[in-house]
């Protein structure tokens, strides 16, 4: 009897420690990884076009900082093999500020000669909560604009949403969440840029002092007299 | 009968592109959806009135009532201005239903409900255009945001009728 019942917890012990042993892999196989098949890239596509400032400006982004709190930005999604970003979400935002006020002839070469400095602080970016039926896409990100010249600084909020049709298949899933997260950055840029808060910081921040640039102007560029 | 097929085919053109402008034309510019405010006592999360916010600006664009939607904030051409809206509200009640009441009872007894009013006004004198009242029922047991896209979407059909009301001539 000790004999079998030695045997039987033994065998216990083996079933239970063998279960473990197929469970493992799994459980590390559950966690996805970035490959080029489930990787996507974001793009603002066309240029946003700002609004007009009263007097000719020029921007210069210092920095983008993460301020998500999300320990993988680059993860967008971590069902069905996970959705990753080709690039961090700082450099997408900054990339896509950057063309988009390039277009506009309003981005200084360098700090230096920037009007403005900006310094963007991101708080989210890819997919939010949605209803389970569709993708919601969410890009927020607030902007602290600072005259270079009297240091005084104006917060401007920005933030972009989007929701597209949900998927079955994977293939149609990740052009779906792609697209939508490249509208959501989209709107938040134009956000920014076409916004009444910058506006209303811009005009805030240049009273009183000389808005000229302090670059040359470009070879598109008029040159007009400083405003006195 | 070769005259005929012509005249025919012409006919057929013409009635395209008479009929073409109507579809597309919107009569107004740009539309901006601002986030709905809750009155005091409704719990509901920030996140459910972020998503209502892009839930309906997402019904505004499928509706084609505007040229375009724009973002909460967002700068609009002075000449633009006078065919433009705003759309602002708030969300005045909201009961999170009871599952076992609508199980047992059934009858539309504990639903989840959601009642929001808005306002719809146009950018340049603030003129308001039309008031309108919005009051979804839902499952208990189904997810909040599937309610913000069922208000959305009636908020922008009444939206419709109601504009499509004002300005018939008289």
């Amino acid at each position: 009897m000790p004999l079998r019942g030695s045997l039987r917890s033994t065998t216990t012990i083996l079933v239970s420690a063998g279960l473990t042993w197929m469970a493992c892999p799994q459980a590390k196989a559950d966690e996805p990884k970035p490959k080029p098949e489930n990787t996507i890239s974001i793009q603002l596509g066309e240029p946003v076009p700002p609004q007009k400032f009263e007097h000719p400006l020029k921007f210069w982004i210092a920095d983008v900082t993460d301020r998500s709190g999300n320990p993988q930005p680059m993860m967008v999604m971590k069902e069905r093999g996970g959705v990753f970003l080709d690039k961090q979400p700082t450099a997408i935002v900054k990339e896509a500020i950057e063309q988009s006020l390039k277009a506009a002839n309003l981005l200084a070469p360098d700090a230096g000669s920037a009007n403005l400095v900006l310094r963007v602080y991101l708080f989210h970016f890819g997919l939010a909560a949605g209803s389970g039926l569709d993708f919601f896409g969410k890009v927020e990100f607030s902007t602290m604009v600072k005259n270079t010249k009297t240091g005084e600084s104006q917060e401007v909020k920005a933030a972009g949403t989007s929701i597209a049709k949900g998927a079955v298949r994977k293939k149609n899933m990740q052009k779906n969440v792609e697209e939508n997260i490249e509208e959501a950055l989209h709107d938040a840029t134009r956000n920014f840029v076409r916004g009444t808060q910058l506006k209303e910081a811009v005009a805030a921040l240049s009273k009183g002092t000389e808005v000229v640039p302090a670059g040359a102007p470009s070879a598109t560029e008029t040159a007009k007299p400083p405003s006195r | 009968m070769r005259i005929l097929t012509v005249a025919l085919v012409a006919g057929i053109f013409a009635m395209g592109t008479v009929a073409k402008p109507k579809d597309e034309a919107s009569q107004y510019k740009t539309a901006e959806a601002k986030h709905f405010t809750t009155a005091e006592g409704v719990e509901l999360t920030p996140a459910f009135v972020d998503y209502f916010y892009a839930e309906l600006r997402s019904e505004l664009t499928k509706a084609k009532l505007v040229n375009e939607v724009v973002g909460e904030g967002e700068a609009v051409e002075d000449a633009d201005a006078p065919k433009s809206l705003v759309i602002s509200g708030t969300i005045t009640e909201y009961k999170k239903g009871n599952v076992v009441k609508s199980a047992l009872i059934g009858f539309g007894t504990g639903m989840r409900s959601l009642k929001m009013d808005a306002d719809v006004v146009r950018r340049s004198d603030k003129q308001n255009l039309c008031v309108l009242h919005v009051h979804v029922k839902i499952d208990p047991r189904w997810n909040e945001k599937i309610m913000a896209k069922g208000a959305a979407r009636q908020m922008v059909k009444e939206m419709k009728k109601a504009l499509a009301e004002g300005t018939k001539p008289s």
